[in-house]
């Protein structure tokens, strides 16, 4: 009786999907147990007793989040009673100290978009890049380099990124800004016209001739890329004489929480490269592609639900980041103008909570102090969008693999 | 195309992968790479006189005898300057009016750049602030301050259609034809005799408290404030971290229960940390009132939950990688479940979530939105363990934001802002650095 009591428990227990069953069973193993009935009954109680108490702890971690937005949501509705919808989401004119106030949010809006795309911007297509080097194209040693390189990134603290935005890289772009744009402009063109050289060069030669293919071949890829060169080059001197005015602008932020988001660009899109599988790729490599083919036809096709998915967690990141834009984006809530001049000072959503806060502190109570649940509110709804979208979109990704 | 066309691709498209690996790689050498050589100026510098006479006076630190013999040196070498300056005072109130006042202006100038080069000039009144007491304590911000003296600084708006352009006038000029004229010359000469610089390694920046808001001292006050937030953090999270991760991993079904939970721990990671900050405010200090106002213990309680998320998936991960076997072990011992999982599972599981948790830690110390509101002050003393539960604290993030954006004299502390985040920096790697160390342990033991 004892052995087959020891069994059952050992069945129960190992099988993981059967674990909320286990208790059940467990409890009709025992009864065969010589046991009083008391003993059995404190046992029983016992044992439910701890597993609520661990289901309370759970849920009380679990609900946190709840308790959060139920808060902040709290908070902010006092400012919508107050001051109504309209104002909020549509005026610019933001003006908090004044009297009467005005709490147009609309620049800060844009300016928290603006800073978050810039981010995704250099973010997504550096971090994908970097990804599919690190699945596919590193030998595994040099993968075993890199990868402490991307946890130290995401490690370092981002009041020291800000620091760095704000004490080292401001004073550098506002002195000779012209040229480190200059240089990006010639970075960013010239593997492009090299590649679209060769590329172009290759196609138009083996439709041109059969013989003299490799002649044609040369000849044409090096005149676009002498002309791609060159436009680059103009591109980039016209660049250089560009001052820019204040160091603390929206491209500096951009860049710098672009950065910041790459690890979790990288490491997000890298798991869903990695979940594509080998057999995909062999396949493709069995019909002759090259691994270039391979990855852009095959790879990056099949896992682009989960590089979206990582796209927008680095853009949820760059959101929600405060040091960085609090230090380094000017906080000022205008729109720049033109809209799209990256070159001037913005303000976003979580700087102007952190920066208005210590104002509104001491009057609690006031629009003042509730406007700014009202953002951190948006602010909440976004990121906790983004993260359900993402999460379904990467759990969607998986269904599909699997059923691959 | 060709095949070799393809194969050019090949080549440049791997080539294009590379170079965001490299950039990467680049991006985190260019932003680490002044902070470590500018932060380790902090500890490591050439250090006056002025810096030996500070030690010694407000934090009694050094050999009395040699200090002040090397005092008496230095105030040799100065006295010649000085008597300069007194000789041309004599001058000035022989002169005619006009030139008297326009002298007197430049001379009041000249003073004020001399007693911020080397303290207090002889017959002035003992300042009442530290930093106005000594000269500069620094060899490199004392040869920026030497500047000063010898030039003055003006404006060039001749061009309207640029921007003003700054012009360094040579003070010797203005004192042209007085006695004052190879005062210039002779300062410069006699800086290094006057300063005496030598170089120091000043490693108590760690643990000294600050004196005068950082102008003098070290950084301790901010170093305690985020050992305390760091390890009240964990204090909460840890238990309840591990608890959840028990719930799910061994007691959880999987059912709607189970995925709600699992869906709103992982909300919890996505939110923003000022969100946290506000939360903290609204709940822990409005709300709750675990304190008067901002304190140790709710910036503690806000840093948990924010680290929460991570220690949960930590240890999930950890609990679920203890082989089957172990706990069929157990059980077949007869040993029950409860018991199965302290005794058992959670040892096995222990450096993983150790890694977790050191991991979570060094974001706690690293994160600056959630204390904002909830714990940390720009100044302050070293707190007693008592006193966590009630009065705010400096802490390094938030104060490397604040010397660097809101100190009134930020520009001439550049030093110890850099020694800030080298510290921040140095603490959230060396933590992270022993997460990775842990886990390779682990999976190379899991390996055999």
């Amino acid at each position: 009786m004892t052995i087959e009591k020891v069994e059952d428990r050992t069945a129960a227990s190992s099988d993981k999907a059967a674990a909320a069953g286990a208790g059940s069973r467990d409890i009709r193993a025992r009864r065969g147990l010589l046991l009083s009935k008391n003993v059995a009954f404190r046992r029983k109680l016992f044992s439910w007793s701890s597993r609520s108490l661990l289901l309370l702890i759970t849920a009380t971690s679990a609900s946190a989040v709840m308790f959060i937005f139920f808060y902040v949501v709290k908070e902010a509705i006092p400012f919508f009673l107050q001051r109504g919808f309209a104002e909020f989401f549509l005026s610019t004119r933001w003006y908090p100290s004044r009297e009467p106030p005005e709490f147009g949010a609309l620049a800060i809006f844009f300016g928290s978009a603006m800073v978050s795309l810039g981010a995704a911007l250099f973010a997504v297509p550096v971090g994908v890049a970097a990804a599919v080097c690190l699945s596919d194209i590193l030998p595994f040693k040099a993968r075993q380099a890199v990868k402490p390189a991307i946890e130290i990134l995401a490690a370092v603290p981002s009041v020291a990124y800000g620091f760095f935005a704000l004490v080292v890289f401001a004073p550098l772009l506002q002195e000779s800004g012209g040229k480190i744009l200059a240089a990006c402009a010639l970075l960013f063109f010239v593997p492009i016209a090299v590649l679209s050289a060769i590329a172009i060069g290759g196609m138009a030669a083996s439709r041109l001739s059969r013989e003299n293919a490799g002649v044609w071949r040369w000849i044409i890829a090096s005149v676009i890329a002498a002309a791609g060169l060159a436009a680059a080059w103009r591109i980039s001197a016209s660049i250089s004489g560009v001052q820019i005015s204040s160091g603390t602008n929206a491209m500096n932020v951009s860049l710098i929480l672009g950065i910041m988001a790459l690890p979790t660009v990288i490491s997000v899109s890298e798991d869903a490269l990695q979940a594509v599988g080998r057999e995909l790729r062999e396949a493709s490599y069995a019909l002759g592609a090259t691994r270039a083919e391979t990855i852009i036809r095959v790879v990056i096709p099949a896992a682009a639900s989960g590089i979206l998915a990582a796209a927008l967690m680095g853009l949820m990141r760059a959101v929600g980041e405060t040091m960085v834009v609090w230090m380094a984006s000017g906080n000022s809530a205008k729109i720049p103008s033109p809209f799209y001049n990256y070159l001037e000072p913005v303000r976003t959503l979580t700087a102007t909570i952190a920066g208005d806060m210590g104002e509104a502190d001491h009057t609690t109570g006031s629009a003042r102090y509730h406007v700014l649940f009202a953002m951190a509110a948006c602010l909440l709804a976004i990121s906790l969008t983004c993260n359900a979208v993402s999460e379904l979109i990467a759990r969607r990704a998986r269904r599909k693999m699997a059923g691959e | 195309m060709r095949i070799e066309t393809r194969k050019l691709l090949d080549k440049s498209f791997s080539g294009a992968g590379w170079i965001s690996v490299f950039l990467m790689v680049a991006a985190l050498a260019i932003i680490l790479l002044p902070i470590a050589w500018r932060g380790a100026g902090a500890f490591v510098f050439r250090a006056t006189v002025e810096h030996r006479r500070m030690m010694l006076e407000l934090f009694g630190v050094g050999d009395p005898a040699e200090v002040s013999a090397e005092t008496a040196a230095a105030a040799e070498a100065r006295r010649p300057i000085y008597d300069m300056l007194a000789r041309f005072r004599a001058e000035l109130s022989a002169m005619p009016v006009a030139d008297r006042r326009r002298m007197a202006g430049r001379l009041a100038q000249l003073e004020n750049a001399l007693r911020d080069l080397l303290g207090p000039l002889p017959g002035d009144p003992i300042p009442v602030l530290p930093r106005q007491r000594y000269g500069q304590t620094r060899w490199d911000r004392a040869l920026k301050k030497l500047e000063t003296v010898l030039f003055r600084e003006t404006w060039d708006y001749s061009d309207p259609t640029r921007m003003g352009r700054k012009v360094m006038v040579p003070r010797a000029e203005d004192f042209k034809g007085t006695s004052l004229e190879p005062f210039f010359a002779d300062v410069k000469m006699r800086v290094a005799d006057m300063l005496r610089p030598k170089l120091a390694f000043y490693w108590r920046f760690l643990t000294d408290e600050s004196r005068d808001s950082h102008f003098f001292g070290g950084i301790w006050p901010e170093m305690l404030g985020t050992i305390y937030l760091t390890i009240g953090a964990a204090m909460f999270a840890v238990p309840m971290g591990i608890i959840s991760a028990v719930y799910l991993t061994e007691y959880a079904g999987d059912d709607r229960l189970t995925g709600a939970l699992r869906t709103f721990i992982g909300a919890l990671a996505g939110v923003p940390s000022i969100v946290f900050g506000l939360f903290g405010l609204a709940f822990f200090i409005n709300t709750m009132k675990v304190s008067q106002s901002k304190s140790v213990l709710a910036g503690s309680l806000t840093l948990a939950l924010l680290i929460l998320p991570t220690i949960i998936r930590a240890s999930e991960e950890a609990i679920r990688a203890v082989p089957a076997a172990y706990k069929e072990a157990a059980l077949s011992l007869g040993a029950g479940k409860g018991r199965t999982i302290i005794t058992v599972v959670l040892p096995a599981a222990m450096p993983g979530i150790l890694t977790g948790i050191i991991i979570s830690m060094g974001r706690a110390a690293g994160e600056t939105a959630p204390i904002i509101f909830t714990a940390a002050v720009s100044v302050g003393d070293p707190l007693s363990l008592l006193e966590t539960l009630s009065q705010p604290t400096p802490a390094l993030p938030w104060n490397v934001y604040n010397m660097c954006t809101e100190h009134q004299k930020l520009d001439e502390l550049r030093h110890v802002q850099f020694g800030m985040v080298l510290v921040l920096v140095m603490v959230v790697l060396a933590l992270n650095v022993a997460a990775i160390w842990l886990r390779a342990r682990i999976s190379r033991k899991l390996k055999g």
